[in-house]
C-alpha cells in the first residue's frame, strides 16, 4: 500500500531548518530510500509561488496563491509503500518534517502505483505539483477523471498521480518523538481539503495552467498548481 | 535638457527594460542597466548633445552594460553572445549617418518585446498589486518610492511585493512572451484592468500626493496607447484608451479651487480639454468600427455622449440609460446597474430611477456603498421629498470615505434641511 506524507510548516519554515533538521532529514532518506520504503519525494514552493485554478460557468479563474488559507504550507511530499496505516505514521513520526511543522498521512487510493522520477526534469522543462482540492462551496458533481489522465499522460506532461483516501482516515503527526503526538484527520482545518495529486512536468505555468484548467475538480472543485524546488536551491 | 531626458526616459525605458529581460531572463540585471544608462545620458548629452536616434543610443550603453556585468560574473556564456550580437547590430545602426535604416528592422522587434513584457507583468498567477506595481515599474520606469508614495504604501512594502513578484515569475516560471492568438481574448481582460486600475487610482483618489498621481493618468494612457498601436486589432483597447481620454480631458474641470469635487452636471465645460476628447471620439470610432463590443468601448460610449453635450441639459439621458443596459447585461456588475437607474433618473425622471434603485436595494449586493444612499438621496430632494432625503444624505455622508464626496454631501444635507 502507497502513502503520501505531506510536509508542511509555518511560512518562515525555511529560516528554521538547522543543521540538526538537516541530519535527521538525511538520516530519514537514507533509511527510507535504503530499506526501499521511499518511493518518491521533493521538496516545493510555498503558498507565494502557488497558482489557483478555477472553471466557473465555463470561465477560467487563475489566482495567485494556495488553494485555502491555512495556518501551515504545503512544502513538500513523500510518497512511501507501508504494509499499514501504523507503519506509515511510524515513518511519519520520525521524518523531521514533524517536529519542524507538520506531517499528513494519507493512503494512496488509486489504483496506479507512483514510480521513482529520473531527476532532474527533461531540458526546459519544471515540475509542479498540483493538487486536486475539493470545494464545499460548488455543487456539481465531478465527471471520472480517467480521460484526464489518459490525454495528459500520453501526453508527457503528467508523470504520476492518485486520488487519496479521504480526510477521515487522514492523520497528522506533529512533534519530536518520544513527545509527537498524533491527531486524526488533515494538517489544515479548512473547508477545502486535498483529495488526490498528480505531479506535472510542463514547459511553464501558461502549460500547466491549462493542463489543470482541463482536469474535471477545476469545475467541480479547485486545483492548485506549485512547482517543485530543486534541491541546493534557494 | 531635463525635459528633454524625461520625454525620453518616458518613451524608452520599457523598451530597454524588455528587450534586456528578453536577452538575460534577469530582470533586476535590466532595470539596472537601464538605469545606468539614463545616468550616462544624464552626465553625457548636456555637453555632447543628445544624440539623433537617443532610443538607440540608450539601449546600445545598457546591452554594453549587460554584457560587462554578466562576464564579470562569469555565467551565462550563451546570454552574453546573444547580448552581444543584438549590441553589435544595435551600434552599427546607430553609427550609420542614413537615417532611412533608422526603426526599418530594429523597432519590430523591440515593440513585440514591450507586449511580451506587458503580458508577462499582467499574468493572472500574480496578485493584481503585484501586476501593478511591476507594470508601472519595469514598464514605465517609476521608482519603488514613487509607486510606494502613489499608492500610499511604505517604500519596504513595495519594494518586498516587487520582489515578490520577480521571484514567482522565475520559480513558477511564468513565461515571457505573447500569449497565443488563442489565448487572448482570455488574458487581454486582465491586461486592461490593470491600465484602468492605474488610471483610476491616479483619476479618483484625490488624497496624498496629487503630482504623483496625475502622472500615473499620464503613465496609464501612455501605456496604453502603446497597447493600442502593439495590437491593433484588438477594439477594447482602443476602447480603453477613448474612455481614458474622454476622463482625462475633464480632469481640471472635476475639483475646484478649494479642492472640492464638482459634479458633472456642475463643471465648467469650457475647461474641458477639446483636443482630448476628439482623439478619443476617433480611437472610440475605430474601436466600435470592428463590431466587437466589450465593457470598455460602451464606458467610452457613455463618455462620449457627455463629451458630446455642450451642456449638462442637453446630456442624451435616453442614449446613456440604454448603453448602462448593455453594460449591465454584460458585466452583471449591480455598480453598473446602480448608474442606469441614475440615467434613467435623468432621462424619465427621478420617480423612475428611484423604482429601479428599489430593485437594487433589495438585491442587497451594494449594501454599505455611499453611492447607492447618494443616489437614492438625490432622486429623493428632486422630488420634493426633503425629510427622507435627508435622512440618505446623513446616511451617505457617514459611509463615504473620503474629504471632497463627504463635504459635498454635507452640503446637498444642509440643502434639503433648509428646504424642509
Amino acid at each position: 500500500m502507497q502513502y503520501m506524507l505531506i510536509h508542511a510548516g509555518a511560512p518562515g519554515l525555511d529560516d528554521a531548518w538547522n543543521d540538526e533538521a538537516w541530519a535527521a532529514l538525511n538520516a530519514w532518506l537514507d533509511e527510507a530510500i535504503g530499506s526501499g520504503v521511499s518511493i518518491e519525494g521533493a521538496p516545493l514552493r510555498l503558498d507565494a509561488d502557488a497558482t489557483t485554478v478555477t472553471v466557473r460557468d465555463g470561465r477560467l479563474i487563475v489566482t495567485d496563491g494556495p488553494y485555502a488559507e491555512t495556518k501551515e504550507q504545503v512544502a513538500g511530499y513523500d510518497v512511501i509503500e507501508c504494509a499499514s496505516l501504523e507503519e506509515a505514521v511510524g515513518w511519519a513520526r520520525r521524518h523531521p518534517h514533524s517536529w519542524m511543522g507538520s506531517v499528513e498521512v494519507r493512503a494512496l487510493a488509486g489504483d496506479s502505483p507512483v514510480v521513482h522520477l529520473p531527476d532532474p526534469p527533461a531540458a526546459g522543462k519544471t515540475r509542479y505539483m498540483m493538487l486536486v482540492c475539493t470545494d464545499p462551496a460548488v455543487s456539481a458533481r465531478a465527471e471520472p477523471a480517467e480521460p484526464w489522465v489518459a490525454e495528459m499522460s500520453s501526453r508527457g506532461v503528467r508523470l504520476f498521480g492518485s486520488e487519496l483516501a479521504p480526510t477521515g482516515s487522514a492523520r497528522t503527526v506533529r512533534g519530536r518523538d518520544p513527545g509527537a503526538i498524533v491527531i486524526d484527520g488533515p494538517f489544515a482545518e479548512t473547508k477545502e481539503q486535498i483529495a488526490g495529486f498528480d505531479v506535472l512536468e510542463c514547459a511553464d505555468l501558461d502549460e500547466a495552467i491549462e493542463v489543470a484548467a482541463r482536469h474535471p475538480m477545476a469545475r467541480a472543485g479547485i486545483v492548485e498548481v506549485r512547482p517543485f524546488r530543486s534541491l541546493g536551491e534557494e | 535638457m531635463a525635459a528633454a531626458l524625461d520625454g525620453v526616459f518616458r518613451e524608452e525605458w520599457g523598451r530597454i527594460t524588455a528587450a534586456l529581460i528578453h536577452q538575460t531572463g534577469d530582470w533586476d540585471l535590466a532595470e539596472e542597466c537601464a538605469q545606468d544608462a539614463f545616468a550616462q545620458a544624464l552626465r553625457r548629452w548636456p555637453g555632447d548633445g543628445v544624440p539623433d536616434r537617443p532610443g538607440a543610443w540608450l539601449m546600445t550603453v545598457a546591452r554594453n552594460r549587460a554584457i560587462d556585468r554578466l562576464r564579470r560574473g562569469r555565467t551565462y556564456r550563451a546570454k552574453v553572445e546573444e547580448l552581444a550580437v543584438m549590441a553589435g547590430r544595435e551600434a552599427g545602426d546607430t553609427a550609420s549617418t542614413d537615417g532611412s535604416l533608422a526603426g526599418a528592422d530594429g523597432s519590430d522587434v523591440v515593440g513585440d518585446e514591450r507586449l511580451r513584457l506587458i503580458f508577462t507583468c499582467c499574468h493572472p498567477a500574480l496578485a493584481m498589486e503585484a501586476r501593478v506595481a511591476l507594470t508601472l515599474r519595469t514598464l514605465t520606469g517609476l521608482s519603488t518610492a514613487e509607486i510606494a508614495r502613489a499608492f500610499l504604501v511604505p517604500e519596504a512594502t513595495m519594494a518586498k511585493r516587487l520582489v515578490r513578484a520577480k521571484q514567482k515569475i522565475a520559480h513558477a516560471r511564468i513565461p515571457y512572451r505573447v500569449p497565443p492568438a488563442s489565448a487572448l481574448p482570455q488574458r487581454l481582460p486582465g491586461v486592461l484592468a490593470v491600465l484602468y486600475l492605474v488610471f483610476n487610482e491616479g483619476y479618483s483618489a484625490s488624497g496624498g500626493d496629487d503630482l504623483i498621481r496625475r502622472d500615473l493618468c499620464d503613465r496609464a494612457v501612455a501605456l496604453t496607447q502603446v497597447l493600442a498601436e502593439l495590437l491593433p486589432s484588438e477594439p477594447e483597447v482602443s476602447g480603453l484608451l477613448a474612455l481614458m481620454l474622454f476622463h482625462r480631458a475633464r480632469q481640471a474641470a472635476r475639483v475646484d479651487a478649494r479642492g472640492d469635487l464638482v459634479t458633472l452636471e456642475e463643471q465648467d465645460r469650457s475647461r474641458w480639454d477639446r483636443g482630448e476628447m476628439e482623439l478619443g471620439r476617433r480611437h472610440l470610432a475605430d474601436a466600435l468600427a470592428a463590431r466587437r463590443p466589450g465593457q470598455y468601448q460602451i464606458q467610452a460610449a457613455i463618455a462620449g455622449c457627455h463629451a458630446a453635450a455642450a451642456s449638462a441639459a442637453a446630456t442624451d439621458w435616453a442614449r446613456i440609460a440604454r448603453l448602462y443596459r448593455v453594460l449591465a447585461e454584460l458585466t452583471g456588475s449591480p455598480v453598473v446597474e446602480l448608474n442606469r437607474a441614475v440615467a434613467v433618473g435623468m432621462a424619465d425622471g427621478p420617480a423612475a430611477g428611484l423604482a429601479l434603485l428599489g430593485q437594487l436595494e433589495a438585491g442587497g449586493a451594494l449594501g454599505g456603498y455611499y453611492l447607492l444612499a447618494a443616489t437614492r438621496a438625490d432622486f429623493l430632494r428632486r422630488l420634493g421629498r426633503n425629510a427622507e432625503a435627508a435622512v440618505a444624505y446623513e446616511e451617505a455622508a457617514a459611509l463615504a470615505g473620503t474629504g471632497p464626496e463627504r463635504r459635498f454631501l454635507n452640503a446637498r444635507l444642509a440643502e434639503v434641511r433648509a428646504r424642509r
